[in-house]
């Protein structure tokens, strides 16, 4: 089985159309997974304690159990109790919960992290609630949290084709289709690797600048 | 490195040469090496009554129960199946990963050059499951093409979904459905309109699913009846051939009947035409 340039080019926009699908549900679905985590960290934190420990059981859950078996439940089971999912946007809610609960934990550390000291500070110099969070607490909590959560989002980019098994016409999904009429899975298997490959290699020089932007938070 | 890593890997890369040096000698004698083997690899889709595997992992259906029979008289004693999608079947067969695909995997002119198709075995028109009183009015693979709204899920790689690309329904309502429970589900939660399958397989999934609210158009006008045959590896004639003498033989003594006919396949149909015909047919 040799390589073939012009098959390369034959399939190339059907491929592209495919990395589209993928990129746009690593999108909304880190979007999603941003504001659920919060959801998530807020009520784990302050929420009264039966609250709290519902919100830890379930964030135990969804981190416990594949995605895949998540989005199947998503996808296939719900419609079962009416909630009838269109396939992107269920596959997106899967991945923006399953990832949100991760986010969750980023969150919760980040904002853990800050010593105790500083709180009874902003106590001491008598800020309100909303100053304490918004001046002192989240600018030194957000920072060592980005790198973390940007590993995550690229993490997250490599599972979209978990999507094609609930029917996305995503990059994967786009390369099996291809395969299936054209009975060679080697070039659009490879071109799916690379086209990962190099979303990757730019989120992670993206990611390295961050790290250095807000690593040394503490040295500042 | 130590000098007994060093040891070893010289040992496994020698290995793996004598390997690869042998491979091409197998290819030959074929029938000699699944002899010795004791079992042929056969691909699957688990897509009854073409091919099924029951809750203990019993592999059954028409196109598996005939392969075992004609495999046994070439005195291979058994198959072991694999499960596949119909869209990675050649391409495995291709890498080696199985000897032969029997799987109701039709016969297209497209496939007929891709692999070595033995004499055709199973033959089956096409048909839709759809929501009761056909509301869409969808008797044929074009009147899924003109009509903007209606969805056609088929599996990956099978010949309902080139069917429905090949009457120019866009990709995007061409939805590509994992199984035949998935498929079903999806009809039924309106997610597609119509679910496209050969006759048997459409009524034996509706049986199951014993739901009023579906029903069934068959055969799909337009579609033509295909025929599958055990498909082979391109270079593996020889083992091709011997295959087709003893099903012809199976044929003649009405044993295949009997194996077919029960689970609803007609043998006179699957007799009355030959691979040349099927794989010229356009």
């Amino acid at each position: 089985m040799e390589w073939d340039w012009n098959f390369v080019w034959e399939i190339m926009p059907t491929l592209i159309e495919g990395l589209k699908i993928t990129i746009l549900a690593t999108v909304f679905g880190a979007a999603l997974a941003a504001v659920i985590g919060l959801v998530f960290a807020i009520l784990r934190m302050t929420a009264p304690k039966p609250v709290a420990k519902a919100t830890a059981f379930v964030v135990e859950f969804i981190r416990g159990t594949p995605l895949l078996v998540q989005l199947y439940f998503i996808f296939f089971v719900l419609p079962d109790i009416g909630i009838r999912l269109p396939a992107m946007l269920a596959g997106i809610i899967g991945l923006g919960l399953h990832y949100g609960t991760y986010a969750a934990e980023v969150y919760r550390a980040g904002i853990e992290n800050v010593p105790r000291g500083q709180w009874e500070a902003a106590k001491a110099t008598n800020l309100t609630g909303r100053q304490t969070w918004i001046h002192v607490i989240l600018p030194q909590a957000i920072p060592p949290m980005i790198p973390a959560l940007a590993n995550y989002l690229i993490a997250m980019f490599k599972e979209t084709p978990l999507l094609s098994a609930i029917t996305v016409l995503e990059l994967m999904n786009q390369a099996k289709s291809v395969a299936n009429s054209s009975y060679r899975y080697i070039e659009p298997m490879t071109l799916v690797g690379i086209f990962f490959l190099i979303m990757s290699l730019i989120s992670v020089v993206f990611l390295r600048w961050l790290e250095e932007r807000y690593a040394q938070v503490e040295e500042r | 490195m130590s000098m007994r890593t060093f040891l070893t890997m010289t040992a496994s890369a020698g290995a793996l040469t004598a390997f690869v040096a042998a491979a091409p000698a197998w290819a030959d004698g074929k029938l000699e090496e699944l002899k010795e083997q004791g079992f042929a690899r056969v691909a699957i889709a688990n897509e009854p009554p073409f091919t099924a595997v029951a809750a203990d992992g019993k592999v059954s259906g028409a196109a598996p129960d005939v392969a075992r029979e004609v495999f046994k008289r070439l005195g291979v004693e058994d198959i072991v199946a694999s499960i596949s999608e119909y869209g990675a079947m050649i391409p495995g067969l291709q890498a080696g990963r199985h000897d032969v695909i029997t799987a109701g995997l039709f016969m297209k002119p497209e496939r007929c050059n891709a692999v070595a198709y033995s004499e055709p075995i199973l033959c089956d028109a096409e048909a839709f499951a759809l929501k009761k009183g056909n509301p869409l009015k969808l008797k044929s693979y074009k009147d899924i093409a003109d009509n903007p709204d209606a969805r056609i899920g088929a599996p990956g790689g099978g010949t309902e979904e080139k069917l429905a690309l090949e009457a120019g329904v866009p990709r995007d309502r061409v939805i590509v459905v994992p199984d035949g429970q998935s498929g079903l589900k999806m009809l039924q939660f309106g997610r597609i309109d119509v679910y496209s399958l050969p006759v048997l397989s459409i009524n034996d999934l509706v049986a199951k699913a014993k739901d009023p609210g579906v029903e069934v158009v068959a055969p799909v006008e337009g579609a033509p009846v295909y025929c599958d045959g055990a498909a082979f590896k391109k270079g593996e004639e020889a083992l091709r051939d011997a295959f087709d003498v003893e099903l012809a033989k199976l044929k003649q003594s009405g044993e295949f009947a009997k194996i077919i006919e029960p689970y609803g396949f007609s043998a006179a149909a699957a007799m009355s035409t030959t691979r040349e015909k099927l794989c010229a047919a356009k």
